[in-house]
């Protein structure tokens, strides 16, 4: 492996990359090692324009930008040379003189590349008096995104994302010298599955997304690591929150699941958490306490049990590893079959988006559970997760307890109903659809009493009396228990997994 | 138009004779006796015979023709291109014109023999949008050549010595002749220099190896090949051989092209063009297109040849000598220099896109009587942000001649701020 010592300190780093990749295959970029950079972005092509990134290459008379230049074993670059950081207030200075420096009512404020770099390598005051390049505000690109054309650096980056990732190529850099534009072409808009992402590589605020801009001023969110639940892609997420509320969900870097994107839709679907909740417990279709609910399923747990009646549980690919493993358990010390459980599908594309329109279902298959979406037919108890079976199915029910985030239909028609918390209210794991393991913490705190599936059907199994169960839940212990049980799962729980996730064996 | 040189050499020699365009007329003058020694010679000692010939590009970085013909890939796994720069923007030159005008199969023989020598099938040539006449003249030229077998399959008989031309008109961007530019823009792109590397001898034009040589480099190499090393070596300086396409324009008694050896004084070149307009004063001379820093009286002495420009802080770049007199405001030069590279970059680079914008609005003030002395401290500094920090080399072409200005004509610039306007009514109008 190539050496490359960069201000004194030497790193060894693959073979055949650029001194920029180099230092971000290391996770050290920015965090460690500072080569300040606009247009490139490690999941698109090179474009080595911008200027900022140029270093001191030892036996090169020129500067050189990182981007674009091999690492040779033994190379030796420095940045801390006056040389380089004059370079950097040279394009800070000018890439500013045509900037609004609008930055109160931006929506990037706090978040953004130009302000960062123009603290940190730029220099204070200005020397121009000019007024800046003509330009656009607020134009409207499409149904997502809003293009503030003054605030452009023309760093080409949506340019290339769009030409590279969903290949749809809506935008360009029109015109010549300092009256080049970004646009549209003629004729286009910006429409595609991924459209949003450009808002995030955009490195001021030039483009903003619809549904977050003028909401929130960054500085007031927390990231929270989490998981999208709209496919079994479980793209990688950051949820940020605010006073209990998502403002949005922002891709988090997983080279092996989502590289740095997610689609508009599984972006959008923080909206849909608190869409049409089932926030009331109910026990024979009227409304009565938690307590009362759990305490009705598990005398109809118990009654089965002793009448010899047969219990079913049909799971949900939209619940956490840990929530199934407890109906697994709790199945297993009734006698009851492995759970079954059906998977809505869709459209998938070659990017992301998968046909299992689900984060879980390979979570489901992985402790055992059949997908199916055939009538369990007449028995006494039925436990179900969700509405993902169709109702009719569900006829022959005689006892039907509902754990539902959601006020379906399903919840009109059954006899105990148990308000579950989504996943952004809870803590857990996903299996993706390529088995991997991936942690979401919870975002929320919830505004009614509702509680994870798991823990429900922990106090279920204790309200019908089974042998060792208490009401006690700590999805920790869940998460431990699940791996030192189920084959696959070794060595895989919520303390051992990082923010990459994890396959199963 | 100009159509005759008041001095000739070699190439010029018979651009006063109309047959000399038409194939027939350059072969009886002596045309494709080179490209006939060349298919005799091996490939490789060709390329080595254009090293040893010393050879410079015409088309402004002076580069060695046979050093860049043996970056080519050797074998034949690829498709190999030639492209020959015909773009000719730069303000101050207009010799490829005439040479494709006078002598179109000079350049066709040259491409024919760097073909066999580096095993190239095709070549693009890039000829300028405005130049409507150049390019009826070579597509006429290529016309004829191919009539002749000179293009085709089984070029003079020989096996696998096979050669395309295609003729590319430009569209009107001066970056476009910056050879990564200029690929860009044929394979039907925006004309914006590409990033280096990969360079253009491993991913060229259509991403195949691709050699960029300029006209005038290529209407010289039928001559050295036909007439040898010691004739040629024994013409220009030892380190730039051959002649050139002097261009003489501004304020001269007789603008023109005067082929002269390489190593010319410039003084002697503007008394081939009738010296100062109107018995004038010299102010100062631009020696190699407006991208190369300015010159004064006093260096017309200096030989026209890179080795002694450079000693001077210079260049020799294109050869197109601009003239200006006593009369001239050099801030107004500033001026419209800048708002030509403003018009021109391509606008990729940070530094080049903003810098050149900005440096225009400063001259522009200045010489309307609005500068400052913080004025002339950005000019100062500006330049040294642009240079050598790019993805071509524009903004050193747009950053030179400020640097040469304001070097030697510092006191235009300090006139216009002391006295907020322009000193010198008699000026060329902007
Ligand atoms: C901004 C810019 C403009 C250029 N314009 C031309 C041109 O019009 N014609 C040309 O032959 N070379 C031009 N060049 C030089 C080419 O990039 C290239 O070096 C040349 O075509 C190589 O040919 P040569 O080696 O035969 O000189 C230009 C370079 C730059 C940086
Ligand atoms: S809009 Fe943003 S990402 Fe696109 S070129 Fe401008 S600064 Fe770069
Ligand atoms: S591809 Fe799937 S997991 Fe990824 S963001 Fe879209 S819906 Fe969510
Ligand atoms: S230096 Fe100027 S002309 Fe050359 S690539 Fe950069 S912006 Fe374009
Ligand atoms: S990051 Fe290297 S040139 Fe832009």
């Amino acid at each position: 492996m190539p050496t490359l010592t960069i201000d004194g300190t030497e790193y060894e780093v693959a073979e055949g990359r650029m001194i920029l990749q180099a230092i971000d295959d290391l996770g050290l970029l920015m965090s460690g090692v500072d080569i300040p950079h606009y247009c490139w972005h490690p999941k698109l092509s090179i474009d080595g324009s911008c200027r900022m990134c140029q270093v001191e290459v030892e036996g090169m008379p020129k500067l050189q930008i990182a981007c674009n230049t091999l690492v040779t074993d033994g190379m030796v670059v420095r940045t801390d040379v006056e040389r380089v950081k004059k370079a950097q207030r040279g394009v800070m200075e000018l890439l500013l003189i045509n900037h609004p420096l609008d930055c109160p009512i931006c929506d990037q404020a706090g978040e953004c590349t130009l302000q960062d770099y123009a603290f940190d390598y730029g220099m204070p005051g200005a020397r121009t008096e000019e007024p800046r390049r003509p330009a656009k505000k607020a134009m409207d690109l499409g149904p997502t995104i809003v293009f503030d054309q003054e605030r452009c650096i023309l760093c080409r980056r949506c340019v290339r994302f769009c030409r590279e990732i969903p290949k749809t190529g809506e935008l360009g850099v029109f015109a010549r010298g300092d009256h080049s534009l970004l646009e549209l072409f003629p004729g286009t808009e910006l429409d595609n599955p991924y459209s949003m992402n450009v808002a995030d590589i955009c490195p001021v605020g030039a483009l903003t997304t619809k549904d977050f801009r003028f909401k929130i001023r960054v500085w007031f969110l927390d990231d929270v690591e989490s998981i999208c639940n709209q496919c079994s892609n479980g793209c990688n997420i950051y949820a940020s929150r605010s006073n209990n509320r998502i403002y949005r969900y922002l891709p988090r870097r997983n080279d092996s699941v989502n590289d740095t994107w997610i689609c508009d839709h599984g972006r959008l679907s923080y909206q849909l958490i608190m869409e049409n909740r089932l926030t009331e417990p109910r026990v024979s279709r009227r409304g009565t306490s938690y307590a009362d609910a759990v305490r009705a399923a598990g005398d109809a747990v118990r009654a089965a049990r002793e009448s010899g009646g047969s219990i079913v549980g049909v799971a949900s690919p939209f619940v956490g590893n840990e929530d199934l493993f407890v109906l697994k358990q709790l199945l297993e010390a009734v006698g009851a079959p492995a759970a079954t459980f059906a998977v809505p599908r869709g459209e998938s594309d070659e990017l992301l988006v998968k046909t299992e329109k689900a984060p879980n279902a390979s979570g489901a298959r992985a402790l055992g559970f059949e997908e199916s979406d055939a009538s369990p037919g007449a028995v006494a108890v039925a436990l179900v997760l969700g509405h993902t079976l169709a109702e009719e199915c569900l006829k022959g029910v005689e006892t039907l307890i509902l754990l539902d985030t959601e006020n379906c239909s399903l919840a009109e028609r059954a006899d105990i109903v148990l308000p579950a918390r989504s996943f952004a209210e809870k803590e857990g794991s996903f299996t993706n659809h390529a088995k991997r393991v991936q942690r979401f913490r919870p975002i929320l705190e919830p505004t009614f009493e509702a509680l994870s599936e798991g823990e429900i059907l922990q106090r279920i199994g204790a309200a019908a009396g089974l042998t060792g169960w208490t009401a006690s839940y700590d999805v920790h212990e869940v998460s431990k228990r699940l791996s030192e049980t189920v084959a696959g799962f070794d060595g895989i729980n919520l303390d051992s997994l990082d923010d990459q996730g994890c396959e199963l064996a | 138009m100009i159509t005759q040189p008041y001095i000739t050499n070699y190439l010029s020699e018979h651009y006063a004779d109309d047959a000399y365009r038409e194939l027939s007329g350059y072969e009886a003058r002596g045309g494709f006796e080179g490209l006939r020694k060349a298919v005799q010679m091996e490939p490789a000692d060709l390329v080595e015979l254009v090293k040893s010939s010393g050879l410079r590009g015409r088309g402004g970085a002076g580069f060695s023709t046979g050093l860049k013909w043996s970056f080519m890939p050797s074998g034949n796994d690829r498709p190999k291109l030639f492209v020959c720069n015909a773009d000719e923007s730069e303000p101050g030159s207009f010799k490829d014109r005439l040479i494709m005008e006078r002598g179109p199969h000079q350049m066709l023989e040259g491409i024919l023999i760097g073909a066999w020598a580096v095993g190239a099938s095709k070549t693009y040539i890039y000829i300028r949008g405005e130049y409507k006449v150049p390019t009826r003249r070579v597509e006429q030229a290529v016309k004829e050549l191919y009539e002749r077998g000179y293009l085709g399959q089984k070029i003079l008989g020989k096996k696998g010595f096979d050669h395309d031309i295609v003729v590319h008109s430009g569209a009107g961007a001066y970056i476009c002749g910056e050879e990564t530019g200029l690929l860009e823009s044929l394979e039907g792109k925006k004309g914006q220099p590409r990033k280096k590397p990969p360079f253009p001898a491993q991913y060229g034009a259509f991403g195949l190896p691709t050699t960029v040589n300029n006209v005038e480099t290529f209407a010289h190499v039928p001559f050295i090949v036909a007439r040898g090393l010691d004739w040629f070596l024994a013409i220009g300086t030892e380190k730039s051989p051959g002649t050139t396409l002097f261009g003489v324009s501004g304020q001269v008694e007789r603008p023109g092209l005067f082929e002269l050896p390489l190593g010319t004084p410039l003084g002697e070149i503007i008394d081939h063009a009738g010296g100062v307009r109107g018995g004038r004063a010299l102010k100062g001379v631009i020696p190699g297109g407006m991208s190369m820093p300015i010159l004064l009286p006093e260096d017309l002495d200096v030989r026209m040849a890179e080795e002694f420009l450079s000693e001077r802080g210079t260049h020799l770049g294109t050869g197109g000598i601009m003239v200006m007199d006593e009369t001239t405001c050099m801030v107004r030069v500033a001026a419209v220099t800048s708002y030509f590279f403003r018009d021109e970059s391509c606008g990729q680079c940070t530094q080049c896109r903003e810098g050149t914008g900005w440096i225009h609005k400063i001259c522009e003030r200045v010489e309307a009587g609005r500068g400052s002395p913080a004025d002339l401290e950005l000019l100062d500094d500006l330049p040294g942000l642009m240079e050598g920090q790019t993805i071509c080399a524009f903004a050193d072409a747009a950053a030179w001649p400020i640097q040469g200005l304001l070097r030697h004509f510092r006191a235009d610039f300090e006139a216009h701020i002391a006295a907020q306007r322009c000193p010198f009514p008699e000026s060329f109008e902007l």
